[in-house]
């Protein structure tokens, strides 16, 4: 008995390397990869899920997605919303981090508030404002009109359902943005700053050659952790408009859920899948090579 | 033994004791003792009325009955996840109208036509020409009952009883005059408020099962005799752009974004004068605590097309049986989906909210001594009397289809060209209907 125990500790105490990170690699291969894999495989099948098996199709679901209206449909909506949203969550965050980056009274309780949205759920936030973007018996409405501005239709028009979905977005992920931006903030050196009031730079040029420079990484760092969730985004579209009025605000990552989990068709909307992953994947890469290069610099 | 034979003169008794009509040697209730089924069901009114009567169910039988209960978006798609994965399901809850073909073609739906003829299984008392016939037809496929109603829907024109009386209008029975109703409230003022004249759904894919009744009503159909997309029949046309003209020019602003919950707060604000949409639906209108239009609706069947014909739709949920189940399990199923449906609990169900696919419910003393919506009644009955159980098209795909013609819908709402829109659906809907 002691001779196996001993063996045992003697092989682990040699490949501590290989034992030690086993459990996890064992865990992440059966939840990660494996699926990816699968998922891999049904793009080239084609299979409703409840009849019969996945059949080979080869590259089939990749031609059929070229033709598909409602692919290049998610593509301009994706584009639309996410280019709008992620500018205006970097500059508004940017701005309001120079804010909180001065200390004034009372900062802490506004800094506190001003997190509220972005530590909310977001499902929970999207029903309510769904509720409030009414036309009819929404609150949002019952404001403009107070004011003596005309009524909105909001989400229920073609033409202004993506601004009022990135409003909902930019409320509440650009407190994100800020955080991030407020910590670079705070850990910039002091010295250039000193150098340039001796020299005279004005403010405007102080941010402009030192602070936006210094700040570069961490902005382009903020900015591919909210493309992630934001090129991708799912529960606020969802819950507020399920990709309408039409397919006005469908973006190709709700049309693919809708192929596979509505329509049941797990090859093509594997396949679409797999589009928004490259898509995502190409973003990330160019931003990440830009971090590298304002390293560098 | 002897405690056996107590058992069986226990069993007997109870269902004496339940009801006279039931109460028949034929059917040995304990036939399947010991047998444990698993049924799948959607968090639904009827669920809830009958859960907590399972036990009496397990004492008569000696079947143990697990029943599992999600809600509606999150059962559709467990059913369909664990029937294609073999799970352990002997019975569950279906809609026929989405989702039966796709079923059948799957092999997960047992046919019940066999077990309702074995007089061994079937008591005579429960009768299956009680239930409505259009509701019978609506849960077969191909010629075979693949399940049983369990809660039976149409839709009705609800409008608002005191402002017809008010404004002096009639109440339409024609396509025309629905137009003409619709276009003389649309705009005026009640109690401050602006009124429209109707509210519908009109939020894509959603509302195709309303628009379906105007679809019928104007002669027109899903597909034609060859069997390809009727979408560019005249009579389609029709349908979609009055349909859609309605809703543009008399109903509420931001129309394509209305799905039923958003249609029925209209109505039950007091903002609109009329709403077509599912006659379950009166019991919200009529909640004082939550409308304030309650007591003051009045209800009616869908108004005549051009050519004359009332054809609205009939949807129900039904209980099945799972195929993949073994033969012994799904005997036990067919002793409880017999039992939930007897007349007892169909009425009972009836009289707790549940609108019964059996016509002696709602024809009982019990039923009738409480109704407070006669004029609801009779245009439920007739609704189910002249409805089509064939609301969604004619295919396995039903989802996708329906998404594809709500587009024409939003399309028809938002004003434009409706025949360009409803031959690219035609296209469109011949390319991708699978049968």
């Amino acid at each position: 008995m002691k001779t196996i125990f001993s063996a045992i500790s003697r092989f682990v105490d040699r490949r501590q390397s290989l034992v030690f990170p086993a459990p996890a690699v064992i865990v992440l291969f059966l939840i990660v990869i494996i699926p990816i894999v699968f998922n891999l495989y049904l793009t080239f099948t084609k299979w409703t899920i409840g009849l019969g098996q996945p059949r080979f199709i080869g590259f089939d679901n990749f031609i059929e997605l070229f033709g598909d209206e409602r692919v290049w449909n998610g593509v301009k909506v994706m584009v639309y919303f996410s280019g709008l949203s992620l500018t205006l969550e970097l500059a508004l965050g940017l701005l309001i981090a120079l804010y909180f980056n001065r200390a004034f009274k009372g900062s802490e309780i506004v800094q506190a508030i001003y997190i509220i949205p972005f530590a909310a759920t977001p499902v929970a936030v999207a029903l309510i404002w769904r509720i409030m973007l009414n036309p009819e018996i929404g609150v949002m409405n019952y404001l403009l009109q107070s004011v003596g501005l005309p009524p909105s239709l909001w989400v229920s028009s073609a033409a202004m359902v993506i601004p009022t979905l990135v409003m909902v977005d930019v409320w509440k992920w650009t407190p994100m943005i800020t955080l991030i931006v407020l910590a670079g903030l705070k850990s910039l050196p002091h010295d250039p700053y000193e150098a340039a009031r001796i020299d005279g730079a004005s403010v405007l040029q102080i941010f402009w050659y030192i602070t936006l420079p210094l700040i570069r990484p961490v902005l382009i760092a903020a900015l591919m952790l909210r493309s992630l969730d934001n090129l991708k985004e799912f529960d606020i579209i969802y819950t507020i408009t399920q990709g309408g009025p039409g397919i006005a605000s469908e973006t190709l990552y709700l049309y693919s859920y809708t192929v596979g989990f509505s329509f049941f068709k797990a090859g093509y909307g594997s396949a679409l899948m797999v589009v928004v992953f490259l898509i995502v994947l190409v973003f990330n890469v160019i931003m990440n090579r830009l971090r590298h290069e304002s390293q560098v610099v | 033994m002897k405690r056996g034979m107590a058992f069986v003169a226990l069993a007997v008794l109870l269902c004496m004791g339940m009801a006279a009509a039931t109460a028949s040697a034929a059917v040995d209730w304990k036939q399947s003792q010991g047998t444990e089924i698993r049924f799948l069901m959607n968090k639904h009114p009827f669920t809830t009325y009958i859960e907590p009567k399972v036990a009496d169910f397990e004492k008569l039988t000696g079947i143990k009955v697990v029943i599992e209960a999600f809600p509606e978006d999150q059962y559709r798609n467990k059913r369909t996840i664990e029937l294609n994965a073999g799970g352990k399901v002997d019975g569950y809850m279906i809609m026929p109208g989405q989702d039966d073909l796709h079923y059948w073609k799957a092999g997960w739906l047992q046919p019940l036509d066999e077990y309702i003829a074995d007089p061994k299984l079937t008591d005579p008392a429960w009768n299956p020409k009680d239930f409505f016939a259009s509701f019978a037809k609506a849960s077969s496929v191909e010629g075979k009952q693949i399940g049983i109603v369990i809660n039976a829907e149409t839709s009705l024109l609800a409008y608002r009883k005191d402002l017809f009386t008010k404004f002096k209008q009639k109440v339409p029975t024609t396509m025309k005059e629905l137009e003409q109703v619709a276009k003389f409230f649309h705009g005026k003022e009640v109690d401050g408020k602006k009124l429209v004249g109707i509210t519908l759904r009109g939020k894509g894919a959603a509302a195709t099962s309303q628009w379906v009744d105007f679809l019928y009503t104007f002669g027109g159909s899903w597909t034609n005799a060859q069997g390809q997309s009727n979408f560019s029949s005249p009579e389609n046309i029709a349908a979609f752009k009055f349909y859609g003209d309605l809703l543009r020019f008399y109903g509420p602003q931001g129309a394509t974004m209305l799905h039923w919950a958003e249609s029925t707060s209209m109505f039950m604000e007091g903002k609109a004068a009329m709403i077509y949409d599912a006659n379950v639906f009166k019991a919200l209108y009529e909640n004082p605590k939550e409308s304030k239009v309650a007591g003051k609706v009045g209800y009616a069947v869908i108004p005549a097309g051009p050519g004359g014909k009332k054809l609205p739709h009939v949807s129900n949920w039904s209980l099945s049986i799972s195929k993949t189940s073994t033969p012994e399990r799904q005997k036990a199923a067919w002793l409880f989906v017999q039992w939930a449906t007897n007349k007892e609990n169909c009425l009972g169900a009836l009289l707790a909210g549940v609108p019964a696919g059996r016509a002696s419910a709602w024809s009982s003393k019990e039923y009738k001594a409480g109704d407070k919506q006669p004029d609801w009644t009779a245009a439920t009955m007739k609704s189910f009397e002249i409805g089509q159980g064939q609301w969604n098209p004619p295919v396995i795909n039903v989802p996708e289809i329906r998404d594809i013609t709500g587009q024409v819908i939003v399309d028809a709402i938002d004003g434009k060209d409706v025949v360009a829109s409803a031959k690219k659906a035609a296209e469109l809907m011949d390319k991708k209907m699978e049968r």
